[in-house]
């Protein structure tokens, strides 16, 4: 069976999605809003629909537009990537009711697994372990904070607070008093309330020194569900993970066998088909608990790919046209890290960061890949979220790949906008990253009052003398564009970048 | 000789340079042109190519995995040091304002929460001091580098 596929997300992942569709032959449709106009993404794709509208909501969440947009370019299948509508069973079930293919799990598994309280309740019932905890139902704010902070004196501080629609950090707040309770659950329904209409909010116990560690798995619909392997994505700033690998540093084959199995078993439970991400804590003792199952490809797939030679987004395809999945019995090789470089201030809190990127030189050399679906002279606005690329390294040996990693950061220049790639770079050196003993609180260990550059006096004495001496000898013509990074006088971007050096 | 002026994060920084031939030098370090590229010799005689990109007034610089970022100050011009103000961050909106005129914060208390890339984030006072003004309310836009309140400093 021929299928067209559209792709109904943005920036990295979009970019991702169409240049697998255009390896296996598939034709594509990218959607965009107005303001990603002339963006990468969209420069991959055979056909481009701008959506009609001018925030999120009335765009890349704009269902019916979506669906139109496909049956208007004669797409057949859509393949959401992640965030925006990847994990709403109403846009799943909206895509097949249109007579188009949904490249994911049935819309009965994403709400089984979209909503975290009844994924609880599920698993336990198909006898994988979860953290200890209670789900909260109710939700009129003042019967629901009376009931949390009752079920918070049954589980016990320190906790943590998690919206049951969540995902990515958002409306979660770890507590480590009573006190703190109040503002907390308040903060985490109020960005519950804002990012998903749900402000529901269950409760789990905290397990400190835990590794975040997940398995992915794949499903066709010829009833064979595999894994492949684990990924260790301890390494999280503000509950977001920033530095991922495969396999895990401290794995052992008895254990990945547990956690394959368990996590099959997870997927077999809900009837799952496509690719899914089973997230499990692992406490220190060795036991492991479920977490979440993510019902769409993730951010940090590349690392799995590398390490076992499967290319998930192709086989997602596959799955979605009706074929069985080509890739065999799992075998591991080497070892791949992947970093996410943000725009973002890591020294201040790592907050957002916008402005041009006048200069975006990757690393290159053998054993690297980048996905990224920006380049140079393009803009970071506070639209989106602001992931840059990531940055994935392979080779024999946890080791080397560790090195391959350090080089790769130390080559990578973005300029114009505030990146976190130092961070990162240092990151590498931490003796907890450097043994592979990390776990989801490494980030705020090493650095409880917050990250601070080690800053090299002669690199920055001599930064000073390329300033100067670049505005010396003239080097600094001013952009036509200026650091609004206003381009509505029409004029070419490029010109920003004709005056970079070198 | 030529003197070049930057913001630093107390002092202007100050830099003389010299101009010896094609090269210019400051501080022991050596800087040469090679057709568009910024060779720089350290004074322990290693070689690195330079990246560096102005927008604004503002010269961004990367050398040897390390990126630097100066803010250029003009003869005469006086240090552009915070006056006790709070600046957006970011665009965004304000969720919650936390503290009212008059009251005493110290270093480190949340003064507003702001929201901004669907995240929320906390607008801490760097200093301890008197609240003088709230320029903003809950539910307002506001645009990067907007006064959100002003803290008269305590010492």
């Amino acid at each position: 069976m021929s299928i067209n596929v559209l792709v109904a997300n943005r920036g990295e992942i979009a970019c991702r999605v169409l240049r697998a569709c255009k390896e296996a032959g598939i034709g594509t449709v990218a959607v965009c809003a107005p303001n990603d106009e002339g963006s990468l993404f969209t420069e991959l794709a055979d056909r481009v629909v701008v959506l009609q509208g001018d925030t999120i909501a009335t765009t890349y969440l704009d269902q019916a537009q979506i669906i139109e947009a496909a049956r208007s370019t004669g797409a057949t299948a859509v393949h959401p990537g992640f965030g925006f509508l990847s994990e709403r069973a109403d846009f799943a079930r909206a895509v097949s009711e249109a007579g188009l293919i949904w490249i994911g799990p049935s819309p009965e598994a994403i709400e089984k697994m979209g909503d975290k309280m009844t994924a609880r309740q599920t698993m336990r019932a198909a006898g994988v372990p979860v953290i200890p905890g209670e789900e909260v139902e109710e939700t009129d704010e003042t019967d629901a904070l009376q009931a949390l902070r009752e079920a918070a004196n049954r589980v016990g501080y320190p906790l943590l607070l998690k919206a049951s629609s969540g995902g990515g950090g958002k409306g979660m707040r770890a507590v480590h008093d009573p006190a703190e309770f109040e503002q907390a659950a308040l903060g985490a329904r109020r960005e519950a309330v804002a990012a998903f209409g749900d402000g529901r909010i269950y409760i789990e116990r905290l397990l400190s020194g835990s590794k975040h560690v997940e398995i992915q798995v794949l499903a066709d619909s010829h009833g064979r569900t595999i894994h492949l392997g684990e990924r260790e994505c301890s390494v999280q700033r503000r509950h977001q993970k920033v530095f991922e690998e495969a396999p895990g540093p401290t794995m052992t084959p008895a254990l990945r066998e547990a956690m394959g199995s368990a996590a099959v078993a997870a997927a077999q439970a809900v009837d799952y088909v496509g690719a899914g991400t089973v997230e499990f804590l692992l406490a220190p003792t060795g036991e492991f608990f479920f977490l979440e199952m993510n019902t769409r490809i993730q951010v940090e797939h590349p690392v799995t790919e590398l390490v076992t030679g499967v290319d998930i987004v192709r086989e997602q395809l596959r799955i979605a046209k009706g074929e069985p999945m080509a890739c065999g019995d799992l075998m591991i090789r080497g070892h791949a890290i992947e970093v996410r470089l943000y725009a973002e201030d890591a020294a201040n809190g790592f907050l957002p960061s916008i402005g041009p990127l006048l200069v975006f030189r990757p690393p290159e050399g053998p054993g690297l890949r980048l996905d990224t679906g920006v380049r140079e002279g393009d803009e970071v606005t506070p639209n989106y979220d602001p992931m840059l690329a990531k940055l994935i390294v392979w080779a024999p040996s946890r080791e080397e790949a560790l090195q391959k990693m350090r080089r790769a950061l130390d080559e990578f220049v973005v300029l114009g906008t505030t990146t976190n790639i130092r961070f990162l770079r240092e990151l590498c050196d931490v003796a907890e990253v450097v043994s592979g003993n990390t776990t989801t609180t490494t980030i705020d260990d090493v650095w409880p009052h917050g990250w601070t550059p080690q800053v090299d006096e002669t690199l920055l004495s001599a930064s000073l003398l390329a300033a100067s001496a670049a505005e010396s000898l003239g080097l600094n013509r001013q952009s036509t564009r200026g650091a609004s990074g206003d381009l509505s006088d029409g004029l070419n971007p490029f010109q920003t970048i004709s005056r970079r050096f070198p | 000789m030529m003197q070049h002026r930057y913001v630093g994060p107390e002092e202007p920084v100050e830099v003389n340079l010299t101009k010896q031939g094609d090269a210019w030098t400051h501080d022991g370090h050596r800087l040469e042109l090679h057709g568009e590229r910024l060779k720089i010799t350290l004074a322990d005689g290693t070689v690195h190519l330079a990246h560096a990109a102005k927008t604004g007034d503002v010269w961004w610089v990367h050398l040897n995995g390390h990126t630097f970022r100066w803010e250029r100050m003009e003869p005469g011009a006086t240090s552009s040091g915070h006056d006790g103000g709070l600046a957006a961050p970011m665009p965004g909106k304000v969720l919650e304002v936390l503290v009212d005129v008059g009251q005493s914060v110290t270093a480190g208390d949340a003064l507003m929460v702001l929201e901004a890339m669907k995240m929320e984030h906390r607008i801490v006072a760097t200093s301890g001091g008197v609240v003088t003004a709230v320029h903003f309310q809950a539910n307002d836009q506001v645009a990067q580098g907007a006064a959100l309140l002003s803290i008269e400093e305590s010492n």
